[in-house]
């Protein structure tokens, strides 16, 4: 076995195999892909973004704004977010308070555990 | 051995493996459709039409949208391809262990699993499509919903075996050789049910099968991240699909179903191997027919807040249950 396997303790990896495989399959399939064909006819209405017969918007403008990069996620658990959103202040104090109590009730549960 | 030995068996094994991966792949799209379309009363395809599909692609226009950039749009396919063929080196087939057993575990194959939907979403907002940033938006969303119960599964299953003084717990050789349902009593054989159940349901959305196929929804997103690709392009995504259909059925087999009859039999050599393999590709039908086939024939596509919900919530706690049942099945035994 090659020596440049990661032991974590509880788990174990080597990048250099995995990135040797990657790239050796990265060819071969590279080279099927080659194979098929290449062209196209450019010119017509088959190169325009399909969106069911409506006239395309701007390149610049079809883009999706980070802010609803993830909706349906934060869509999904809104009850969570409507809490969570407004206790982020932006302000210093309410964010030690918020780390000083998260850290006593973590010691306290650890010396209950104990 | 020498490195050099080991390097040339890496490469060949690499290359069979993916030849492998690839014909049983379209071979369980192609049964797959068979088995939906009699479900449905219909005579369907035959099952080598995914191979026909792939062969005619291959011969058609390989249209570059012209808002696309294309080397992010042409690139993706190939590298779904290939980060799909290399999960299956990590993977045993039958009792043949993984190309790259000692290479990596189960926690490298989690992440791994990543890597083709990413190249998913990369292909989708390269496109410069509308339909298809929606579609890749959706296909993210999907994949950070599903990851927190394949975690619990994973991680629940190594750290039954770490309770009872396993070593190497998220090596799948490891887990093969002590399959859970060895380990446990009856609480944990409940856990175990539930974790089957769980990775049951994280594979067709791991596939974007249905009803997790919002990313693709032909009918309101017209084939979603995948609405501009054709020709080869398309080729390789449906081949990926493929690959990725026998990775999510080979891990759920290393995880649940590991025998294999050799052993039963008496059996040893090539003989031995080859029953296993004919076994194993059984298994292969009957966990893709019962996680993927039967799935998509009963039920109609969720919309995306109830796929967070469900993965979340629903599928995140029973998780934790299963977690929970596990660990008094741990302190009970001992």
């Amino acid at each position: 076995m090659l020596s440049t396997t990661f032991h974590t303790g509880a788990g174990y990896w080597n990048p250099l195999v995995w990135l040797g495989v990657f790239l050796l399959l990265l060819v071969l399939a590279y080279l099927f892909w080659f194979r098929g064909e290449s062209g196209y006819r450019r010119e017509g209405e088959q190169t325009k973004p399909f969106l069911s017969g409506n006239r395309a918007p701007a390149r610049g403008e079809m883009h999706l704004r980070a802010s609803h990069l993830y909706w349906g996620f934060t869509e999904a658990i809104r009850g969570y977010y409507e809490r969570v959103v407004p206790a982020h202040t932006g302000v210093l104090n309410d964010y030690l308070l918020w780390f000083l109590g998260v850290m006593s009730f973590i010691l306290v549960i650890m010396v209950v555990i104990r | 051995m020498s490195w050099m030995e080991d390097l040339l068996l890496l490469g060949i094994g690499g290359i069979a493996v993916s030849v492998y991966g690839v014909v049983a792949g379209l071979l369980l799209l192609g049964i797959d459709r068979k088995l939906v379309a009699r479900m449905q009363a219909r005579i369907g395809p035959p099952i080598r039409q995914p191979f026909v599909d792939v062969q005619k692609l291959f011969t058609k226009q390989n249209i570059v949208p012209e808002h696309a950039v294309a080397w992010l749009f042409n690139g993706a396919p190939v590298v779904a391809l290939v980060s799909s063929l290399v999960i299956l080196l990590y993977l045993p087939i039958g009792s043949i262990p993984p190309v790259l057993s000692g290479y990596g575990d189960l926690i490298l194959i989690m992440y791994l699993l990543t890597i083709p939907a990413l190249a998913l979403v990369a292909g989708g907002f390269s496109s410069g499509s509308p339909y298809a940033t929606v579609g890749a938006q959706r296909e993210m969303v999907t994949m950070i919903s599903y990851e927190l119960p394949l975690a619990i599964v994973f991680i629940a299953i190594a750290w039954r075996m770490s309770a009872d003084g396993i070593g190497d717990p998220f090596s799948l050789v490891t887990i093969m050789q002590y399959p859970l349902w060895g380990l446990v009593g009856p609480l944990g054989l409940i856990g175990g049910l539930i974790l089957l159940f769980i990775l049951l349901l994280v594979t067709p959305a791991e596939l974007s099968r249905i009803p997790f196929d919002t990313p693709e929804a032909e009918t309101e997103l017209a084939g979603g991240l995948l609405v501009e690709y054709s020709g080869k392009n398309l080729a390789m995504f449906y081949t990926a699909q493929g690959v990725k259909t026998l990775v999510m059925a080979s891990i759920l087999i290393a995880l649940f179903l590991p025998w294999n009859p050799s052993g039963l039999l008496g059996l040893g050599g090539i003989l031995a191997a080859g029953i296993d393999i004919a076994f194993f590709l059984l298994k292969l039908v009957v966990v893709v027919f019962a996680s993927v086939t039967l799935v998509r024939a009963m039920v109609a596509r969720f919309r995306i807040t109830q796929v967070v919900g469900m993965y979340w919530l629903f599928l995140g706690l029973m998780g934790i249950i299963a977690l929970i049942l596990l660990g008094i099945d741990a302190i009970g035994g001992a």
